[in-house]
This record gives C-alpha cells, structure tokens and sequence, in this order.
C-alpha cells in the first residue's frame, strides 16, 4: 500500500515541477505531402525536435503548431507509413510543406516500449515485430493468428488441425513453459482479451481422454482469439519476450501481442465494400490400401470377410472421399463507415465471414460489429470508445483421438476400401462391420455446432493537463470488458451405428461457459524535454479480473432421439468455476540523449495474484535496455546496438494451490468425499522468466534495404512442476515451483526493395528464426509428458536434455529393448519468404513458409496399420515375406521411432492479384467511387512435405506448452480460393 | 491540475484498496485441511460414505481390476482397434510399472481409498458431536474397508510386497514395501481389530451406506460382511480352522440365493458412475473362446448353465490375430453392480476349507450345491481324492466367479497358472504386475524387487 502511495506522490511532484516558464515563441503552420504524387497526407504528425511541441495533421494535411520557439529549430515529420523526416527551419519562417517518402520496409514505424509509452523503431532497443493492416486479411481467414503466419521472425504459429473456425497456437521465441499456460497474452485496445479454449465436451462420446492420457484437451476446441475480425485490425505488434513484455507483468511471459483496430479520421466520409466469394478444397487426403484378390481379404479380415460382405476383387470406394469431396463455399462480406470532424471521429464496420468446411457438416461463421468514437473536449482531454460485438459458429466435426471408434479419421483407421459406407437409396446407412462407426453416417447425422456471443469494449480517456516546449504530462484512464458465452450442443442421435454401444440410445450434450474479463489501467507519462536529452516517466496500475463458469450437461438415452438434454434418461451435470484477481503496479523511465542516439530505458512491475499460493505477497519483474545508434557506417544509413534485460512471469492455474476433496461423485445418490489426487504447495508462485536480448538493426542504400538481427536467451526458473508422489501415500502428484530451462535463439528479418520506379515496385522480405530449449535444472526424476506412453513416443522433461525431445522404445544392436531419444519436435529452423511486386496498377503477393525439421509421432498411421488399411500396407518389400505394413507392425513396442516423421514443410501461404481499376472507367458507372479493386487469392495451395499424414501442422492435444506434434486422426487440411472486389466510396 | 492530481490519486487509492485482499477460495471443491483440522460430524459421516466410492474407483472399465484380470486369467479378451495395448501389454508383456493404465492403477486407485479411509480414521479420533458407539462403527467400517483395498494390492503384486504404513505425510517417504506375509498380517489384524469395533458399535451406524450394501448395513449384519473377507484372507492363507470358524460367523447360507452378499453399486443417475465393464454389443469386451468350449455338460448334453455368461454375437471381433463371437454378459447393464463378496464364493470357499481340513465328503457337498444350483449339472462323480476334487473347486470357482476378478489369482494360489492358455506364441502368462515407477522412484533405495518390468512365462 505504502508503496503505490509514493508512486502516485512521485508523479504528483513530477507534474508540479512541470510548470515552466514561457520564452519569447511563434506559430508554425504547414502540411505533409507524398514525395510522388503530392497528394495531402490525411494523418501524420510534426513535432519540433528537442521538445515536447508537436501537432497531428489535419484532413486536409495542414498542421499548426503554437508556442514554438523563435530561433532556428528542426521539425520531425511523421506519417503511418511512411519515412520519418527532419527538416530545419530557420528562424522567421512561420509556414513550411514537408514532403515524405514511402516506407516501405517500415523503418521509421512507431512501436510499444511500455503501457502507456511508445518510441520510434529506428531507437527501440528490442525487436519488436509489426504486422500492419496491408499485411492482414490479404487473403482471408476466420482467424486472426492465421494472418500471422510467416509474417514475424521469432513466432512460431501453428494450426492444431484443419477443422474451420480456428483452433491455432502462437508460440514466441520458442518453449517458455512445461505445465504453465502456453498461449501470449493478447490486448486488444486496451482490453486484455481472453484467449482460453473451452473444450466441447465431445469427449463424453469420443472418451480419448479414459485411456491412458487423461487431458480433456482433444476436443478440438478452438483458441478464443479467433473470434476477433481480421478485417478490423489496424496493426498487431508483438514482443516476444520478457525482455519486452516485463512491464506487462505476472501473466506476460509467453509475449505480448498487441492489437490495435482501425479508428476514423476526420475529413470526408469514406465508405468502403469489399466482397469475397471463393471454395474451399481438401489439400491432402491419407488414401487407402487397394486390395486385389478375395484371398487377401480373407487373409486380413477373417475367412469369409469378402463373400460376407459381398466384395468383388476390383471395387474400391474411397470412404475418405465420402467425407470431404467437392468444393465448399466460402464468402465474406465487408462494410465500414468512417469520417469525422475535428472532434468527433468514427469508424463502424460490419462483417460476414462463412466458410464451409471440407468435411460434411462442418462450417465456420462469423458476424461482426464494430464502432470505435474519439471524442475530443477541447485540446487537454480525449476520450476513445472502442465497441466490439461478435457472434461466431463454428461446426467442427469430430475428429482427433478417440477410444470408442467413433471419431471420422480414427473409424477410417480401421475400415479397409472393400465397403461402401455411402447413404443408401433408403436413406440408411450401411453397418460398418470393421468398427464401432460408420464415419460418413456420424458426420452426416451427429451435430457438433459452437455459438459464442462476444462484446469487447475499452473505453480510455486521456488527460493532457500540461503541454510545453520542454515538457508534457498525459495521464490515461481505461477500463475494459470482454465478455463471452459459448454455448455447445452436440448431438448423436439413436440411429448412429455407435450409439447402442452403451447401451443408451442417442447422447445430447450442452455446455454453456461464460467468460468475463475485467481490466481497469491507469497510467500517467511525464516527458521532460529540456534540450540535451530527453526523459519519460510513466507510472501506473492494472487490476484485472477474469472470471469463468463452465456448466455442463450430459444426456443419454433420448426418449424419439430428441436433442433437447431433458429428453434423456441418464443426465449428468458438471459445473466448473473459475475467478482471478491481479494487481499489478509498475513504473518506467527512459531516457534519451546524444542526439536520440543514445536511450536506455529501465522500469519495473509488481504483481500481486489470486492464483499465487500467498495472493497478498508481490512478485517484482524489472526490466532494463539500451539502444545506441550510429550514422553511415560502411554502406548503412544508419545502424543501431540494442541490448534488453527484463523478467516476467507465468501465473499458477486456478485451483492449483489447493488441496481439494473430490464432492461431486455420489454412490447410489449417497454423497461421499473422497480425496481427488492432487496436493497444492503452500509457497505456490508465479513461474518467472528473464530474458536477455542483443541485437543489431540498420537500414542500407538509402532505405532501399533493411536489416534486423536478434538473439536472446531465455532462463526460465520456478517451473511449475509436478511431482510424482509414491501413490501409496494416496495422492498421485503435488505442483511446486522449481527447475529450470532455458531457451536460446536466433531471429533474423531482412526486407530489400530491389526496384522502385514510378511504375514497377518490387519489396521482397524474408524472416529466419531458429530456437532451442534445454532443462538445465530439475528437482524431480525426468518425466514423461504428453503423448500416450513411451511404446507411441511420448515427450520427456529432463536435465540436460532439449525441452522438446521425443523418447520411445527403441532396439539396440544386441536385441535389448530401451526408452531412449528418438527425436526432436522443435524444428531446426524456420524461413519465410515474401514479394510484393506493383505495376502501374496491378500488384501481385506470395508468401512462403519453410519449417525444416521437427518431428511429429504420426499415430494415425500406427492405428491405420493396425487396421491393415493403410495406402502402402500391402506394398511389398524387395527380399522380404513381409509387407510394408506388416513390417512397421512387427517393430511395434520395440521401435517407437517407426511412427516418428520429419515434419519439415514447404507451404505457399498467401498469393494474391489484384487490380486497381482506373478512376475513369470507376467514375464511369458512377461518380462516388473514389477506388476499386479486383483480386483473386488463395491460402495454403501448394505445399511440400515428406510427411505422410494429413498435415504437419498438426496437435492432438490442442495448444501445448510442448506435446504439440501429435498427430491421432485430426481434421484433414484445405485450401481456399477467393475472387473479391474492394470499394470505396 | 491539482484536481485532477487529487482525483487520480484518490482513484488509484481507491481501485487499490478495494483489491487489496484478492483471495479468492477454490470455488469448486471442499478442501482437506478443515476434515483433517476440525472434522465436523456431518462432515466426516460423509467421508465415511466417500470410502465406498473410493473403493469403488478403478473395479470397472476396460482398464478396470476386474477387466484387466479377467484379460490376465484369460476370461475375456479386450479387442480395441483404438487401443492395441490389452493384447501387446497384458498377453504379450513384459508388464511395465511406468504405465497407469496397465497395472499401476490397480495400485494407485487402491491406495488412494485407504487415504480415504486414513483421514476418517484420523477425523473419528477428532470429532464432536458422535457417539462412542457411533465413532466404534467408523472404525470397524473403515478398517474392514482398508483391509479389502489391502487385499486387493496384494492380489495384483504378491510376493512383491506392499507398503502398509501409510497414514504419513504424502509429500514425505512413504511407508516402507514389506512382503507379502506381513500384508496379509495386516489385512488379518485390520479384519480382526474392525470385528471388535463393531461389536461395540450400538445398533446402528452413523453414515449411510450404499445400496451394495443392502442387508448389511447395520454394525450387526456388517461384521458379517467382515468374516466373510476374513474367511477368503484364510483361504488364501491355508489357514482352514480359521477360515472354518470365520466362514460360520459369516453370511454363508446354502439355501440362501447365490447371489447374496456385498457389491460396488453403479447407476445411471446424476453424479455416479456406471458399470463401465457393460458393453452390450461386444465393441471390444469378448469373452475367450475357451470359457465356453471348457465347459462341463449337463445330463442333456448342453454345456454348463453358467456358459449363459457368454453369449454368442452377431460378428466375429478379430484384433491383432485374436479372435472371439462371444459377448459377456456378466454386467448386463449400466447399472450392474460389481460383486465384493457373495454366497457363491463362500460356498466354494467352505469346500476348499474342508478339502483343506481332508472332510472330503464335506468338500463334494458344498461343490454339489454349486454344481447343481448354479451349473444346472449332475452331482460331482468324480475321483475322490484331494486333487480331484480341488480340480473340480477350481473348475466352479472358474464359471461360477467367472469375470469376478477371481481366476488369475485361484490359479496363482493354486500353482496352476501354467494351465493357462496362450492364444499365439508370443503371449505370456504373467504372475504379478511390478509396482508403478513413481512408487519405486520416490524410495532410495528402490525396492529390490518389483520395480522391474515383469516377463511372463
């Protein structure tokens, strides 16, 4: 308490001092202009260097700037994309006109060092990576992180499976984490925007987790993230690590992605329209063994299969196409308003997003509304409401790993081509006799269908009570509120060929979670500019409370296979909730000088949580970095040093202090308390991570070309680990904090503009990162953690080993068999590649991403194997009695390593063309069109992978601090094409 | 600018204090420290009943005791095409103590109800507001039942020991692995000690009991439940004279149903479990073929009445070279209950008892009833010699206790699992499952035996 005072007093004294005295002054007035077109540029801003005066231009381009001093002084021009320029204007001359140059490569872009302050990327001493609106919804997507992809050095961003309406897990700068939340911290205009994924509950029917890996995560569920819009989005700044994100605090270890959506400008209305239609296609199926002779039919299926069934040698059905063929529709819609006067700006936009997905009966959709206002009261306070209401769907199927034979992939793993699973004349379904389902019924008649309806709103004053030529103090209020509830129904009704399996005919099953997200900030910045330097002091506080309540309902047995959860005879409830506190202070000074060539900056938060053991106790995270910049240096422009330290920390789950008693079983409708396994620790804290970061940037042949270097390491301490307890104390585990890992990596993006003309542009990008993670300290044995026992490869925590390393049983030479390391899940690195070539009024853009390496455990193919179904089982191998398949089964148990594949990839993620149509020919059909364009694209058409599974980017267990990789019958890929037309009026 | 200072400050000063407790309590369970602190009676009478759940806990299901034995004694097969592991682990080997599902379970699950019945235990010593009489009923309940969870640790470990010093600190060593005598020396004093308490324990009991239960839940008709485990633990222990008494104090009745006696209980109602070994269109519960071709003939030829535990399906299952048509109906719903103890065993517990005691006469008797009322065969007319006539008690207790969780252990006790069929030429008969690996892994030293993966024979 003591201490918040004195941080609220520092700044007190910090403002009082502020009142200085007046020189003898002028006013400047001008506008910024486009180098090449002169046109007036609608946003920008002119500040006078060494001080704390500046202005924003207006609609027209025009700015004026009071109280600027009589002498000779230097302005610094800025607009969103383009260079920053200075200019020296002499005394006496009261109007100048600015022109500024395109950027390109974004060098003089603006970027995050804090809360509440920001500073130009030519001096930020951390690689903070930028994704801005020309970059996003390219080609379209349903989820925002998708746009991501090979877009930022050091991210590592990656489906779980191809089922539409998301489900994708960002991971920066590598593993931070063993049993921790694994996801960034997402801040959406203030908003700290949830990103949990509430399972369906699909695995009452599928029971993946009842066999011998307990995680309730193989739902397929989707990352919440996705509802946002991508359309919306102005610019997404990410940073990366601890040594960035220090001053997010207690939750901000696995990074920070920043999101800022697009706001109005004050001038001419504009309206914009962009409509999309395009089809989706499945990129990758698995195939099937063709099998020859009724013999060998017989042989694998039990004598008298092919005379039962009625197969003749020939007939082939590829049930797999039942499932996915065809072209499904895919189309989006989008609207947006936006204008405004002086005071008052507004941008409102509306959307539809439908996507169809490739297997039948599966969808994404989403409806979005948005109004963001600024309103400003006079020229000291402003206020800017951002309002966001959502409804997504999303019918996803059921796939991934199941132990009842009901989930599609996993049916197919054991029905061979000789049976035709299609509906029949009838309308029936065939019984499939080689397994518990009939995949192409189940996904016809069941119904996995998720609602959510989402508002996120923040609303933000700003507070400019003083503003001189040496200083000035803003002081911002927020508070914001994402709040959600989704709503699962599933569905399988009584003629589904699994559904008697129990012995109650029909399941429905409903949850409703509700979500709520609370965060209030307040910030204040004080600038002091006296001339040789410059400093800025900002200081605050955040609360944040999240707040969750899933409730469940299970119901069998349906009384006329209604799906209404009171129509059955056996109904289950589970009810599970959730509530976090968090308080967190911090304060941060920089400092600016030689020129603002030299910064340092340093800073400090402390948390307080409801998820730490003691939640009165405060967690302190400092932060300190530096940046010193030189000018022409051999061929660089400009070249910049950078070094960052900081820490962060990694919250404990909710629940994971206690020591519960397990209340909710009853024997017979008797309530009994039985002890639930798990012990808290008294002394349970956050896990703490500190980053350390170097790197070089600079900028050649007169911004033609860009450079950014970067390397860091990560030393992740007080994991929060489990210990295995001897079971015979009648717990099986206990969470502590303890060991310790640490993560290293390289990040490189280089960007080179190799032609700029007038007519003909080309920029081309590229990003390679590469990371490893080793366990340097663990205080308990090294343990298996997901995955499904060491026989199928399982991931294993331990000292002195890489974080991600794969063991399973393996052969030695003599005979003997042993768990050993069989590979490697982290990729050796990672590239991407992009061009974006303008001329005159056509441009076209491709983007391509290569991951080399990383090893996925392609358990489909262990279970299709098993099933005798597999494409190449019946292959024969040269010199051998055995085939293919039957020789993968024979290591089984004694080579784990046999179901280990190389995941690395080549994917073009994003093409696109598109033509602006001329001005005449727009204002031909109607004179209101100021623009219009047409394109065509596609997302994820070609790719390359020695991979024999669906897809490589592939995670059973749905976003994991490590066991992704894991590939057990997950919804197969796709790719889209779109044809659209912008425009804007 | 002062005000607005003022004002920040006091927000700051405000949104601080509101928030600076942020305790939050677990929101959905009740939490240890109060029943171990200060149990209230109410609370406690519910723990009491929370030892039958967690006695319950890991008998049913495909992973269950009673599955992955009956898988052991080659009862049934289970044939999952998700899961190849019923075969590769449980008929082929070697069985492994790192996995949860195949055998550490039956460990685990086993330990974590003595816990349960530990801290009721621990609590009646505590407690206000229950009755001398009320606390003696506790006692002699939640003995018995630790008794049986140590019975059942030691079936699936036997001569690997067990550990029965443990009502510690969990976070602390655990108990030390003693043999296999001293456990059942500690399973017969548990038995013993709980027949005292509830010889003291009044008239009635002060929790509820299941409906497994049922006709014996009073301190009265349990202690009879208690001999009758007391009479299978002397069994096992060859202790005849003293399973002959314990048999007579029990619920033994031959011309009571054979159905009578103490079970776990499933529903399908809010909040239970169910029977989770039902699999009524044998998706990958099977019976093995021998169960039914083994079987004995009635006069008019047709098998054994008790083969009726099979029943014949509409397809042929094959998984992994392992075929069978036969669907198991011991379980026949959601909702059946799983026996502890019944009639039926007590009946062929009480032959094997005057086998041991050489009454053969006394022995054939009790198999006649059996044979008769149960198989619907003629009286026994075999050899009247010991060995005969035990294997005539082995073959009952084989269709008469068939998927009870009972053939893998009668043919260990009995030096017979050699007799066993391998259905391939790489099974494996197996005569225990190792300890877990966090079992072995939290004692330095490890235990000398058991913590090794076990190769069958």
């Amino acid at each position: 308490m003591q201490s918040y005072r004195q941080v609220v007093a520092g700044l007190a004294v910090a403002m009082l001092t502020a009142l200085g005295a007046q020189a003898q002054t002028r006013t400047l007035t001008g506008a910024l202009r486009d180098s090449a077109s002169s046109a007036p540029l609608q946003v920008g801003s002119v500040t006078v260097r060494g001080t704390a005066l500046g202005a924003n231009v207006r609609a027209n381009g025009q700015f004026t700037i009071t109280n600027v001093p009589a002498g000779n002084v230097t302005l610094i021009a800025r607009s969103l994309g383009y260079k920053r320029r200075e200019v020296d204007v002499p005394a006496g001359v009261t109007n100048v006109t600015i022109a500024l140059e395109r950027d390109v490569l974004r060098i003089d872009q603006v970027v995050v060092t804090g809360q509440a302050t920001s500073i130009e990327r030519r001096s930020a001493p951390n690689a903070v990576a930028t994704v801005d609106a020309a970059e996003l919804a390219v080609v379209p997507t349903v989820s925002v992180e998708q746009q991501l992809v090979g877009k930022v050095a050091g991210a590592d961003i990656q489906q779980n499976s191809g089922a539409p309406g998301g489900g994708m897990q960002v991971r920066l700068r590598g593993v931070t984490s063993v049993n921790a939340d694994a996801q960034p911290l997402y801040v959406v205009d203030g908003t700290i925007m949830s990103d949990i994924a509430i399972p369906s509950n699909q695995n009452v029917v599928t029971q993946a987790a009842g066999g011998s890996n307990p995680a309730l995560t193989q739902d397929a569920q989707v990352n919440r993230i996705a509802d946002l819009n991508p359309n919306d989005i102005e610019s997404i700044e990410i940073l990366k690590g601890a040594s960035a994100s220090a001053i997010y605090g207690g939750r901000a270890s696995n990074g920070v992605v920043i999101i800022t959506t697009k706001r109005g400008r004050s001038g001419i209305p504009t309206v914009t329209f962009r409509q999309r239609l395009g089809f989706a296609q499945v990129s990758n199926k698995l195939g099937s063994r063709r099998f020859k002779t009724t013999a060998e039919v017989d042989a694998a299926f039990g004598a008298g299969t092919a005379a039962r069934i009625n197969w003749q040698p020939g007939q082939f059905y590829d049930n797999e196409s039942f499932l996915t063929d065809g072209t499904h529709p895919q189309r989006e819609t989008f609207l947006t308003a936006s204008g405004g006067s002086e005071a008052t700006q507004y941008f409102a936009s509306a959307q539809i997003q439908d996507e169809d997905g490739v297997v039948i009966n599966t969808l994404a959709r989403r409806e979005a509304l948005r109004l963001n206002l600024d309103q400003r009261f006079g020229s000291k306070f402003i206020t800017n409401l951002s309002t966001n209401v959502l409804h997504t769907k999303a019918g996803r199927g059921l796939t991934n790993n199941d132990n009842t034979s009901t989930s599609l992939w996993l049916a197919l793993s054991f029905t061979p081509s000789i049976i035709d699973l299609r509906q029949k004349p009838d309308g029936t379904f065939p019984e499939n006799p080689f397994t518990a389902s009939n995949p192409v019924q189940t996904a016809t008649l069941m119904k996995n269908s998720e609602d959510v309806y989402r508002i996120i709103s923040s609303y933000k004053g700003t507070l400019t009570p003083l503003t001189s030529s040496t200083q000035s103090v803003r002081i911002t209020g927020l508070g914001a509120a994402d709040f959600f509830t989704q709503k699962n129904g599933l569905f399988f009704p009584p003629e589904l060929q699994f559904e008697d399996d129990d012995g109650q005919v029909g399941t429905s099953l409903l949850s409703n979670s509700n979500n709520l997200n609370l965060n209030f900030d307040l910030n204040a910045v004080h600038a002091w500019t006296p001339g040789s330097y410059s400093a800025t002091t900002s200081a605050g506080l955040q609360f944040v409370r999240r707040n969750l309540d899933i409730a469940r309902i299970v119901s069998r047995n349906l009384v006329g296979g209604q799906q209404n959860v009171d129509a059955g005879t056996t109904i289950s409830v589970l009810e599970n909730r959730q509530k976090v506190n968090n308080l967190g202070v911090f304060a941060q000074e920089e400092f600016q000088t030689l020129g603002d060539r030299l910064l340092v900056t340093f800073g400090v938060r402390a948390d307080q949580s409801s998820l730490n053991a003691d939640s009165k106790k405060l967690y302190v995270f400092p932060k300190a970095a530096a940046s010193y910049r030189l000018d022409n240096i051999w061929r660089f422009d400009d070249l910049k040093l950078r070094g960052a330290f900081g820490a962060s920390g990694n919250e404990p789950l909710y629940g994971q202090r206690f020591t519960p008693l397990t209340a909710n079983i009853n024997i017979g409708g008797l309530p009994g308390l039985v002890v639930a396994g798990t012990t808290g620790s008294k002394d349970l804290k956050p896990e703490r991570q500190v980053e350390l970061e170097g790197g070089v940037d600079g900028t050649l042949w007169s911004g033609r070309a860009n450079i950014e270097a970067s390397i860091y390491q990560k030393t992740i301490t007080d994991l929060l680990l489990t210990r295995e307890l001897a079971p015979s104390s009648g717990f099986n585990q206990e969470i502590f904090n303890g060991g310790e890992m640490q993560t290293k990596g390289v990040e490189l993006a280089v960007g080179v503009v190799p032609i700029q003309t007038s007519t003909l542009n080309w920029i081309f990008r590229t990003t390679y990162s590469t990371n490893s993670s080793k366990i340097t300290e663990l205080p308990v044995p090294a343990f298996n953690t997901g995955g499904f026992g060491t026989a199928l490869g399982v991931f294993r925590i331990e000292k002195g080993q890489s974080t991600t390393q794969i063991v399973g049983t393996d052969t030695t030479s003599t005979g003997e068999v042993l768990v050993r390391k069989i590979g490697e899940a982290n990729p050796d690195f990672r590239m991407s590649f992009s061009n974006d070539v303008s001329w005159h009024r056509l441009s076209a853009r491709a983007l391509v991403e290569w991951q080399k390496g990383g090893g996925i455990l392609n358990l489909t193919k262990l279970l299709s194997d098993f099933g005798q179904v597999t494409k190449d089982y019946a292959d024969p191998i040269p010199g051998s009695t055995q085939t293919v398949g039957e020789r993968r089964l024979a290591g089984f148990g004694k080579e784990a390593s046999t179901y280990l594949e190389d995941g690395s990839y080549v994917k073009v993620r994003e093409i696109s063309l598109s033509y602006d149509l001329p001005q005449s020919l727009t204002s031909g059909i109607w004179g209101g069109i100021r623009s219009a364009r047409f394109s065509v694209s596609g997302r994820n058409l070609l790719r390359w992978t020695d991979y024999t599974g669906l897809d490589p980017e592939v995670s059973n267990f749905g976003n994991q601090a490590i066991a992704r990789n894991i590939d057990v019958a997950p919804y197969p890929p796709s790719r889209a094409f779109f044809f659209s037309f912008d425009i804007t009026f | 600018m002062r005000a607005t200072l003022t004002a920040s400050a006091l927000i700051s000063a405000l949104v601080f204090s509101a928030c600076a407790n942020l305790d939050i309590t677990d929101l959905n369970n009740p939490g240890l420290e109060q029943l171990e602190g200060s149990p209230t009676a109410s609370a406690l009478n519910t723990a009491a009943s929370g030892i039958l759940i967690g006695a319950r806990g890991g008998m049913s299901g495909s992973v269950g005791y009673v599955s992955e034995l009956g898988i052991l004694g080659r009862e049934v097969f289970y044939l999952s095409s998700d899961d190849p592991r019923f075969v590769t682990e449980l008929l082929i080997g070697p069985l492994e103590g790192g996995n949860g599902a195949f055998g550490g379970n039956h460990w685990a699950a086993r330990y974590t109800s003595i816990r349960n019945t530990n801290i009721v235990l621990n609590a009646v010593e505590k407690v206000s507001g229950l009755t001398t009489q009320q606390k003696e009923g506790i006692r002699g309940f939640a003995k018995t039942m630790q008794a049986l969870d140590l019975l059942l640790i030691i079936n699936t470990r036997d001569t690997f020991g067990a550990a029965i010093d443990v009502n510690t600190d969990p976070t602390a060593e655990p108990g030390p692995i003693v043999p296999k005598a001293q456990v059942f020396a500690r399973i017969v004093t548990l038995l013993d000690e709980a027949r005292t308490h509830l010889q003291n324990a009044g008239a009635t009991f002060s929790f509820g009991l299941s409906s497994g239960f049922a006709g014996f839940d009073t301190p009265a008709t349990f202690v009879r439940f208690n001999r009758a485990l007391r009479a299978r633990v002397a069994v096992y222990l060859g202790d005849f004279a003293t399973a002959n008494t314990a048999l007579q104090q029990s619920f033994l009745d031959v011309a009571a149903s054979l159905t009578l006696g103490v079970y776990h209980p499933y529903s399908t109602g809010a909040g239970d479990v169910t029977n989770g070994s039902f699999d009524p269109t044998g998706r990958a519960l099977r019976g093995h073929p021998s169960f039914v071709a083994n079987a004995q003939r009635k006069a008019d030829g047709s098998p054994d009445n008790r083969t009726t535990k099979n029943e014949k399906a509409s397809n042929v299952l094959t998984v992994q070279g392992l075929s069978s048509d036969q669907l198991v109906t011991v379980y026949n719903s959601a909702s059946a209950p799983i026996p502890i103890i019944r009639n039926e065993e007590l009946i062929l517990l009480r032959a094997e008892t005057q086998l041991g005691l050489s009454n053969i006469a006394a022995a054939i008797a009790d198999i006649n009833v059996i044979r008769t009322r149960a198989g619907g065969l003629a009286p026994y007319a075999g050899a009247q010699t010991a060995t005969a006539v035990l294997d005539e008690i082995v073959y009952n207790r084989r269709y008469s206790l068939y998927f009870e969780g009972h053939r893998w252990i009668d043919l260990r006790r009995l030096n017979r699992l050699a007799s066993l069929p391998r259905d391939a030429a790489t099974h494996k008969v197996f005569t225990a499952f190792p300890f877990p690996a966090d079992e072995c892994l939290a004692r330095t030293p490890q235990p000398s035996s058991g913590c090794s993966p076990v190769t069958g024979q």
